[in-house]
């Protein structure tokens, strides 16, 4: 079942994943952070993820030189050239017959607009590649040599910034990869070893939200009595907050010997994470009629006649049954407005998942938005490290990976770049289907 | 966990073991030390046993304060708290145990964004009238006048300051001018706007509406707001109200009368001399008052129209909206 439609594109690759190797290509394939967004006729996406798969023995990343050997990306970016000049002669020729289709006509010259910037670095790359050729010619020259070597390293620099600039422009980007997020952690199997687990996963992404410099406002939390988590529920905002965080969503599991244990037995326990998208008022909008909002104070006359430090408040998404509380502040309305921000993701969530299940989706790089039941990573603290199992990648030292900071961020980035070539593996996957 | 017998009376302000026992004989501190956990696990049982509301609230609220913070940290739970800290926590609970109001055991209680002294026996703002504040925000906004006009409001009773202080903080072109028959109150709201530095834009006058008005309408010149969350209980039903609000919290700031109208009518009367033409009024009152406030007013006050009743979040009616009617123009 797993992935056997992405491995059509890899008719030599390798099965397996050395660490050795690793930093070579993840150097060479450095997708910069700026995504243009880009829509492309029949593959433009709303949002990507979901199914589960079971994690492949190791993968391995292409550097952007194997992308560019690719047969089927020569023919992609063909297929866009053609297309770009399709749209462009039917705006410049459009004007007379379709004068009541204005809004194809602004449809089309949008799409025209979009295109612009990549198809602008496809031609400056064909040019690129004529001014190399002309200088193989110059290198014959002795007197010429040692310039042309200087403009061929120069011409080659300039490949690779196009080439790279065209990768990340062909990736399309997910609807919701600008939101702030909502995150969810929830103890799993292991009693109170998992709940003690759960508050150090806790930890973690509250250091990594602070490298980031996102904030993070608790909106709920049930600790256990020994100082561990049952669950807790936190907003997360700032710049590719939810871009980062996405890879994060699953089932972490812990091996290792609880403080709990008094034979010196290793457990295995685990925790999940959910990680909820938080919509623009555009992408979701709520009826207030939908929504019963239930407080402490309903009871009685309110008012003056009470006093009262109970400001949680409830609102049930009527429709749906969707529910979503808030007590951690103690000023009421700043409870009301929690609970609505995590209404309105776990709402999200579920739009999400209706249009997502719909498409059939095989991908390595899964993001459940709702925390599903794959395993995703494992934390052996008796051998000190830990195997995100996507992706294959294993990293030491879990004292510092959770702190949330340099070793999360290599291991998120790394996340990153595999589900960037998988969707851009994907279009053109797709592109090979349609038989071009 | 063993309690020695030793204790600190906070009644009688005094320490030892041979003075007589009074009524409240509050819990003896711990031996050892504890954790922030115990001693909140330990206030709740407590608080249950002898009869206090909220008791795992409180216990939360007292301890987090202690600590530092407004709500207590999952990973403090299991730190052991200092000699002082947890003579902090007995202090304080122990003040609780007498059924005084959390927010004035710790001095302190949040309003919409802002944090706020607390003191009795001025009034604790109750979280409807945070909604009383986001009504009149709605419509400074819309006011097709607002932008670069200076706006005044006039707050009637403004007991810690939390309404005039809200509606300052969100508006940074408003002025406020805020009445209170306690002096206390004048003291804790000038307080609060130190300490949050709007003293500048806010004028705070120790005036009782009641036998005052007179002097309140010669302070402000012309109003565009008037606001205010007036004492509005029936008496009878100040009697029944939990010990917390009856032996802490100031009871003029609760009884508006035998119908609860006594100074929501004065505010009424007087509100056409104090308004500019098209003012608005914003009125937190009891549940029942809106349709007896609307019909009073198209009774007696001809300046005045009534706009709307608006509900709070428990869908209870809750605000009135009023209107000084434009002069000249109106010849209904």
């Amino acid at each position: 079942m797993f992935c056997r439609r992405a491995l059509v594109g890899f008719p030599n690759a390798k099965l397996f994943f050395c660490d050795r190797f690793k930093h070579r290509f993840l150097r060479s394939l450095k997708f910069p952070k700026h995504t243009i967004q880009f829509h492309n006729g029949c593959y433009t996406r709303t949002t990507r993820t979901l199914h589960t798969s079971a994690p492949l023995l190791g993968a391995k990343l292409l550097s952007v030189d194997e992308l560019f050997a690719r047969k089927s990306l020569q023919e992609h970016l063909k297929k866009i050239q053609s297309e770009y000049n399709q749209c462009l002669q039917a705006v410049n020729h459009g004007g007379a017959e379709e004068q009541c289709r204005e809004e194809e006509m602004r449809t089309r010259r949008s799409k025209l607009s979009q295109m612009v910037p990549l198809i602008q670095n496809i031609m400056e790359l064909d040019t690129k590649y004529k001014e190399m050729a002309e200088n193989e010619a110059l290198l014959k020259d002795p007197a010429l040599k040692e310039l042309a070597e200087l403009e061929k390293e120069e011409c080659l620099q300039h490949i690779q910034d196009l080439r790279e600039k065209i990768l990340d422009q062909l990736v399309p980007e997910e609807e919701a990869d600008l939101s702030d997020l909502v995150l969810e952690v929830t103890a799993g199997v292991g009693g109170q070893e998992a709940m003690l687990f759960t508050a150090e996963v806790f930890d973690m992404y509250q250091g990594f939200a602070q490298h980031h410099g996102w904030t993070f406002e608790i909106l709920e939390n049930a600790p256990s009595e020994i100082g561990g988590l049952r669950h807790a529920s936190v907003s997360i905002s700032g710049s590719e907050s939810y871009k980062r965080m996405k890879f994060e969503a699953g089932v972490h599991r812990v091996q290792r010997v609880p403080k709990t244990e008094k034979q010196g037995r290793m457990h295995t326990s685990t925790m999940t994470v959910a990680v909820l998208p938080q919509p623009t008022e555009i992408s979701l909008t709520i009826n207030p009629k939908d929504l019963k909002i239930e407080t402490k104070r309903a009871s009685g006359a309110g008012g003056q006649h009470v006093n009262t430090t109970d400001s949680a408040v409830r609102i049930v998404h009527l429709p749906t049954g969707v529910v979503a509380e808030c007590q951690k502040e103690r000023s009421q309305l700043k409870n009301k407005e929690n609970a609505m921000k995590a209404l309105r993701a776990k709402l999200y969530a579920i739009k999400l998942e209706e249009v997502t299940s719909k498409r059939y989706n095989q991908r390595k790089i899964q993001i459940g938005t709702r925390g599903r039941s794959e395993k995703i990573r494992t934390y052996n603290f008796t051998q000190d490290r830990i195997t995100d199992h996507r992706i294959g990648m294993t990293v030491h030292d879990i004292k510092s990976f959770m702190i949330g900071q340099d070793l999360l961020e290599e291991m998120n980035s790394s996340l990153q770049e595999f589900s960037n070539q998988e969707a851009l593996m994907e279009v053109l996957g797709e592109n090979e289907r349609e038989g071009l | 966990l063993h309690f020695h017998f030793s204790w600190f009376c906070f009644v009688c302000q005094r320490r030892g073991q041979f003075h007589s026992l009074h009524t409240c004989s509050p819990p003896a501190l711990p031996v050892g030390r504890i954790t922030a956990l115990q001693a909140l696990e330990f206030w709740k049982k407590h608080f249950e046993e002898s009869g206090v509301t909220e008791p795992d609230l409180s216990s939360h609220y007292i301890v987090a304060h202690s600590l530092g913070g407004k709500t207590v940290q999952q990973r403090k739970l299991t730190e052991f708290l200092s000699r002082e800290k947890t003579e902090q926590i007995w202090k304080l609970c122990t003040k609780r145990l007498s059924r005084m109001p959390v927010q004035y055991v710790i001095q302190e209680w949040d309003f919409r964004d802002l944090t706020l002294t607390m003191r009795p026996p001025v009034f604790i703002p109750r979280p409807e009238t945070e909604e009383l504040v986001e009504l009149v925000l709605t419509d400074l906004k819309n006011k097709p006048s607002s932008g670069d006009t200076v706006q005044t409001c006039l707050e009637v009773g403004c007991g810690s300051g939390a309404v005039s202080l809200s509606l300052l903080s969100s508006c940074p072109q408003l002025q406020v001018v805020a009445l209170d028959r306690s002096q206390e109150a004048v003291e804790l709201t000038k307080e609060n706007a130190s300490r949050l530095k709007l003293q500048d834009r806010i004028q705070i006058h120790h005036l009782d509406f009641m036998t005052e008005a007179d002097e309140a309408c010669s302070r402000c010149s012309p109003v565009s707001v008037l606001v205010s969350n007036p004492p509005y209980l029936f008496s009878d039903d100040v009697k029944t109200l939990e010990p917390e609000i009856l032996r802490f919290e100031d009871p003029f700031a609760l009884d508006g009368g035998s119908d609860g109208l006594t100074v929501i009518k004065q505010i009424l009367t007087v509100a056409p001399k104090i308004l500019s033409d098209r003012g608005g009024i914003y009125l937190e009152v009891d549940p029942r008052h809106p349709p007896l406030i609307q019909q009073w007013v198209e009774a007696n006050v001809a300046e005045l129209r009534y706009v709307e009743t608006r509900p709070d979040i428990n869908s209870r009616p809750r605000f009135c909206v009023l209107q000084k009617k434009q002069r000249e123009l109106d010849v209904k």
